[in-house]
């Protein structure tokens, strides 16, 4: 397990004449020296209603946004933290206090200098009003000043470990004061034309056709950004962004444009290079969402029977091509505190299946079926239908007899949010660390008729006081304990069926560089890529 | 009716598009004994080509048998074909004859009803309401049958307006003959060759309507359909042709037979055109 | 027809077009919002985060908070006025957003229109002056494969054909993005890839045009009047075109009044599956995300059109054939 606070005390001296990345371990080194000029095209999918995080934080927002708009931080693949906007920090012995120092001559793109007031008002006002990840960890803290314009101190009512990895783009964006303060965010007119801090300012934008930025010439670090443009185009058809690839008509894939089944043909093409780094922070886990509510899965035998029934291992290799990982328990093995050592599930065994759906009383009926249940599929591809169908197979195999219900992405949030449903599919980010993103899945006071809270309705005092504990403490050491504890209590009650630590291909022209360098990915704000 | 049936095969394209719904017709009530077993039942590896000694037309990415899904395809596509079909039939044939025959203020109303559902891009609707009543067989026969009526009614409409001005129809008034009379004996007839035509485009239009719905992924999941079968590998397509070729050719050639039948029967009932020949 | 008349029938027209309007915007309201989930849960499904907070904000801001007699009301009232009304997502007009996208669509629509319209009624046509030969067999068999084919399927297929394999025509998109062309380059640049969707959607729609004409003046062909005109001598292609083609163009209008709105559904796939930034796809991703504004916007707006269009094609019903009375 990583010393993260330790480290990041010592960390954190980057003067703007040094490339921060070079400092940290762990990342891609820079590779030969870069070039000005040229237009990367690119993709985005689906297309996000607005550009400015905050105002939304869905995927896509965050891919483009995030070279219009900085946080304060980065993180490397190991998720260590890196300068960014703050080009050092620091936490007092008591762990409450964190001192950020900004970078100088750091302007938005009307020219407007970012000052320590930009830094709070974005932490305390914008992002605590807008954004549900943001609202219950930024609410801790207790006062923000600004001794000067490039200092912000944050001091929280308690200590909290984690407090260090909410300030990436994704989490909490600087946005410019002056354009927002006393207005109301969401219909404020700047949304239409994001003004941001980041190496690239928007142009235009074609609703359904391409969102276009350029190099930001005042950007804050010196030489970049070596683009001059950056084109995502709105390609709603996987086949069709596929073919813009395979023709050179874009250069640069990410997240989920390309479909696993697509990603062996380009990793095979000699002039196109696929990474799969760079998606440490979001780390995100699939999993069959389970409603508790339903008999018969409230019984821990029957949860593990259908884990017992399911072949992680065809599912990585048939379906996602042999892009992720098999999943070894809540938490993902990229993000922190995961252990190993207790970190293990139900191997595939459709007899052990059927002896626990045997011992748990349900026998199966002169049809061989033991009992039906619904899984609502994930609306958000191809590949999560074709899961839904694998799931289907795969339970009727051990005589659990399985009905599809599909309905668009509308629906699907709906119902979860509703509990309107018996099995689902379902994947989320964990944000680095448990408390962060694990969590919020299975502890009894996050049970809401809300997505993405705990809408499976698992409830278990022992891992609620657990996760109550590791966020509560200060103290990596013992977070470390409680994490270990509840990983072995989950893996062994699977209250969610996971699958798979998912892993998005990142495929570019080998021409382009320097694409992938934290844990950011894709997201990160290009301002070092360049073209040969 | 010999007659008609010696028109109907004096045109070879009827009756080879007769043999192949045969065909078809045969496979979808054959499909659980030529492939006893789901069709949804992974058989083998995936992705294997046709010719595979296991996969006569190879196997999907899950090692699922397209020929299998191909058979049992049949039964759910000539179904929701026509079931929707025979409901929009229904719906349109009569709302056309009353508009047509009564005029008035009956044709006024049920003509802004008709434009009503024409105003309304129908494949938009169709989408929305499969998403509205989620996707299943039902919803999908449902909005089918419900984009697919207006077309009917204003053909039958114009065949009627048109028809009523003519003389035997107007011969038939003076010959005291009641409406009903009129409408079926006398008019019916004389509109029914168009509306073959359009009843063979619409079982093909139905099947069509049904995959463009699932390749944007609004199918019934429970179903094996060829427009699922489509939609499931259109994006593998170049990795594995088979799967999107097969059932876009069984489409392709069960929606050409089904017009190759409507072309021959429009021919067979138009006596003076069969005499022509 | 008298000028009086025709004031009268449009007159008539007019208000008969605002009730039907006013019709579709309540039935669609009503049903958008019968569809489950709501603006809200989308923005909450899809940002992986949600909390009551946020769905009350959203919702609020939505003015989804209210009853809905109140938002129908209220909308009714915008769109008698001529506002449409502000996208959830986007936060722009929704007359804006439409406005932006229709060209696109009416230029696909357009010209797969007149594409279809042009080649089908005269391999129409001429299927039908050669009735049973090989002439007639190809044009036959060539319009149901196209009939019979999936439109998306047709488009994967040409652009496997002529992107990929050919690489004569891009694949996707409207326009060359910052290459700065302007003037009679952009055009050709919009033209280049306004081809192969244009293809898509016409090739389906010439089907149905060719088809309906063979079969219309083969039924126009062998009745009375015809016959007559045949017998007193008029020459064979001045019957077919005064009278055969006149008259078989009725149901071939009948159905081209409908195909404004048939092509906006179709090209929902076009523009699916060639990225071309329509109105088609606008709603269709408005319907997902549950943005109802936009969606009753591009509803209401495509069926003004289809009113305007089937009025015009009352019109010309009348002047083809004189025997229908007006309305």
């Amino acid at each position: 397990m990583l010393d993260l606070t330790r480290r990041s005390l010592i960390v954190g001296a980057a003067s703007t004449g040094l490339a921060p990345t070079l400092l940290t371990s762990g990342l891609a080194r820079a590779q030969g020296t870069p070039k000005r000029g040229g237009t990367l095209t690119t993709i985005l999918t689906p297309e996000p209603p607005i550009l400015v995080l905050g105002v939304n934080n869905q995927g896509p927002t965050t891919l483009a946004a995030g070279k219009l708009f900085q946080g304060l931080l980065e993180y490397s693949f190991k998720l260590e933290p890196m300068p960014l906007l703050a080009k050092s920090w620091s936490l007092s012995d008591d762990k409450k206090t964190y001192t950020f120092k900004l970078q100088d001559n750091v302007k938005f793109h009307d020219g407007h200098p970012l000052t320590a007031d930009d830094v709070i008002f974005s932490i305390t006002k914008f992002h605590t009003e807008l954004s549900p990840r943001a609202r219950p960890i930024f609410s801790k803290i207790k006062e923000a000043t600004a001794p000067d314009p490039h200092t912000v101190i944050l001091t929280l009512e308690t200590p909290f470990d984690p407090f260090l990895l909410m300030f990436d783009v994704s989490a909490c964006a600087i946005v410019a004061k002056h354009i927002y303060d006393g207005t109301e965010y969401r219909s404020n007119p700047a949304n239409q034309h994001p003004i941001g801090t980041g190496p690239f300012q928007f142009v235009e934008w074609q609703r359904g056709n391409f969102v276009r930025m350029k190099r930001f010439d005042d950007y804050w670090m010196p030489g970049e950004p070596h683009l001059d443009e950056i084109i995502y185009r709105i390609i709603p058809d996987s086949q069709s962004r596929a073919l813009a690839l395979e023709t050179g008509q874009v250069q640069l894939t990410q997240s989920n444009d390309i479909e696993p089944f697509d990603v062996p043909r380009f990793r095979a093409m000699p002039n196109l290079e696929t990474e799969l780094q760079g998606w440490e922070y979001a780390s995100q886990i699939s999993w069959i969402e389970v409603n508790h509510r339903v008999k018969p899965l409230d019984d821990v035998r029957v949860r593990q029977a259908i884990s017992h029934a399911l072949d992680r291992n065809f599912i990585l290799s048939k379906l996602w091509f042999g892009i992720g990982k098999v999943a070894t328990g809540p938490i993902a093995s990229t993000t922190r505190f995961y252990d190993p050592h207790v970190a293990k599930l139900q191997a595939y065994d459709p007899n052990k299946a059927k002896e626990l759906l045997d011992a748990a009383g349900l026998k199966p009926n002169a049809k061989g079926v033991r009992f039906t249940i619904k899984q609502l599929a994930l609306p958000y591809g191809e590949v999560w239908t074709r899961l839904a169908e694998y799931f289907r197979t795969a339970l009727g195999h051990v005589g659990i007899e399985v009905v599809l219900e599909t309905n668009d992405a509308g629906a699907w949030a709906k119902r979860i949010g509703d509990w309107d449903y018996e099995t689902s599919t379902n994947f989320l980010s964990q944000f680095g660390d448990p408390t962060l993103g694990v969590e919020r899945s299975y502890i009894s006071s996050n049970i809401k008729k809300i997505t993405f809270t705990n809408t499976g309705g698992y409830n278990n005092p022992k891992v609620d006081h657990l996760f109550t504990t590791a966020r509560e403490s200060g103290d990596p050491a013992v977070r470390a304990e409680a994490f270990s504890e509840v990983q072995a209590i989950l893996c062994e009650e699977v209250p969610q069926i996971w699958l798979m630590e998912l892993a998005w291909p990142t495929i570019h022209d080998r021409k382009l560089h320097n694409v992938i360098r934290s844990a950011m990915g894709p997201n990160a704000a290009f301002g070092q890529v360049y073209f040969e | 009716m010999k007659a008609f049936a010696r028109a109907y095969a004096r045109n070879k394209g009827a009756v080879a598009g007769a043999m192949v719904v045969v065909l078809v017709g045969l496979v979808a009530a054959l499909a659980g004994w030529l492939f006893p077993f789901s069709p949804w039942d992974m058989q083998g590896a995936p992705f294997r080509p046709p010719g595979d000694t296991d996969f006569l037309l190879g196997s999907d990415s899950l090692g699922r048998d397209v020929a299998a899904g191909i058979a049992y395809g049949a039964r759910v596509s000539l179904l929701i074909g026509g079931v929707s079909t025979a409901v929009a039939l229904l719906l349109g044939v009569t709302l056309g004859a009353v508009a047509g025959y009564a005029g008035g203020v009956l044709d006024d109303v049920t003509m802004r009803f008709t434009e009503f559902f024409q105003t309304v891009p129908s494949f938009v609707l169709a989408i929305v309401l499969v998403a509205i009543f989620s996707p299943s067989l039902g919803s999908i026969v449902v909005a089918i049958a419900i984009v697919s009526w207006p077309p009917v009614t204003r053909v039958i409409r114009a065949e009627f307006l048109s028809l009523r001005s003519r003389e035997f129809v107007q011969a038939a008034h003076v010959l005291g003959h009641s409406h009903t009379t009129i409408v079926f004996r006398e008019i019916l007839p004389n509109a029914l060759a168009p509306l073959i035509v359009l009843a063979s485009l619409m079982v093909a239009n139905a099947i069509l309507l049904e995959s463009g719905l699932s390749f944007l992924g609004l199918g019934d999941p429970n179903l094996m359909s060829w427009g699922f079968m489509i939609g499931a590998g259109r994006s593998v397509i170049r990795l594995a042709w088979w799967m999107s070729v097969f059932p876009g050719l069984a489409i392709f050639l069960t929606v050409l037979a089904l017009n190759l039948i409507g072309e021959g029967l429009g021919d067979a009932l138009n006596p003076r055109l069969a005499h022509r020949r | 027809m008298a000028p009086a008349r025709l004031a009268r029938l449009l007159a008539q027209r007019v208000v008969k077009i605002v009730a039907v309007v006013l019709a579709i915007a309540v039935t669609n309201f009503l049903l958008i919002h019968a569809a489950p989930g709501d603006p809200a849960s989308v923005i909450a499904g899809e940002s992986g985060a949600a909390d009551p907070q946020l769905m009350a904000q959203l919702r609020a801001q939505f003015g989804l908070d209210q009853p809905l007699t109140t938002q129908l009301a209220l909308y009714l009232n915008h769109v008698l006025h001529g506002d449409l009304g502000t996208s959830f997502r986007q936060g722009r007009p929704v007359a804006e957003l439409i406005l932006e996208r229709l060209p696109a669509t009416l230029l696909l629509t357009l010209t797969a229109f007149l594409f279809a319209i042009v080649t089908g009624i005269t391999l129409g046509a001429m299927a039908a002056q050669r009735v049973g030969r090989i002439a007639d067999s190809v044009i036959t068999v060539l319009a149901l494969g196209f009939y019979a084919t999936p439109l998306f399927w047709v488009g994967l297929m040409l652009v496997l054909l002529f992107s990929v394999w050919l690489n004569w025509l891009p694949s996707f998109g409207m326009n060359t993005i910052a290459a700065g062309y302007t003037g009679w380059v952009a055009i050709a640049d919009i033209g280049q890839h306004l081809i192969l969707p244009a293809l898509t959607l016409g090739l389906f729609y010439m089907a149905i045009y060719a088809r309906l004409t063979r079969a219309s003046m083969l039924e126009v062909a062998s009745q009375d009047f015809v016959r007559t005109a045949r017998a007193k001598g008029v020459p064979e292609g001045r019957i077919l075109r005064r009278h055969v083609l006149r008259n078989a163009l009725l149901p071939v209008v009948t159905f081209a009044g409908i195909q404004a709105g048939q092509l906006i559904g179709g090209s929902i796939l076009v523009e699916t599956v060639f990225a071309w930034p329509g109105i088609g796809r606008l709603a269709f991703d408005a319907l997902l995300a549950r943005d109802y504004q936009v969606l009753l916007g591009v509803f209401l707006c495509t069926s003004v059109l289809v009113v305007l269009f089937n009025l015009l094609t009352d019109l010309l019903y009348v002047m083809i054939d004189p025997r229908v009375q007006t309305p």
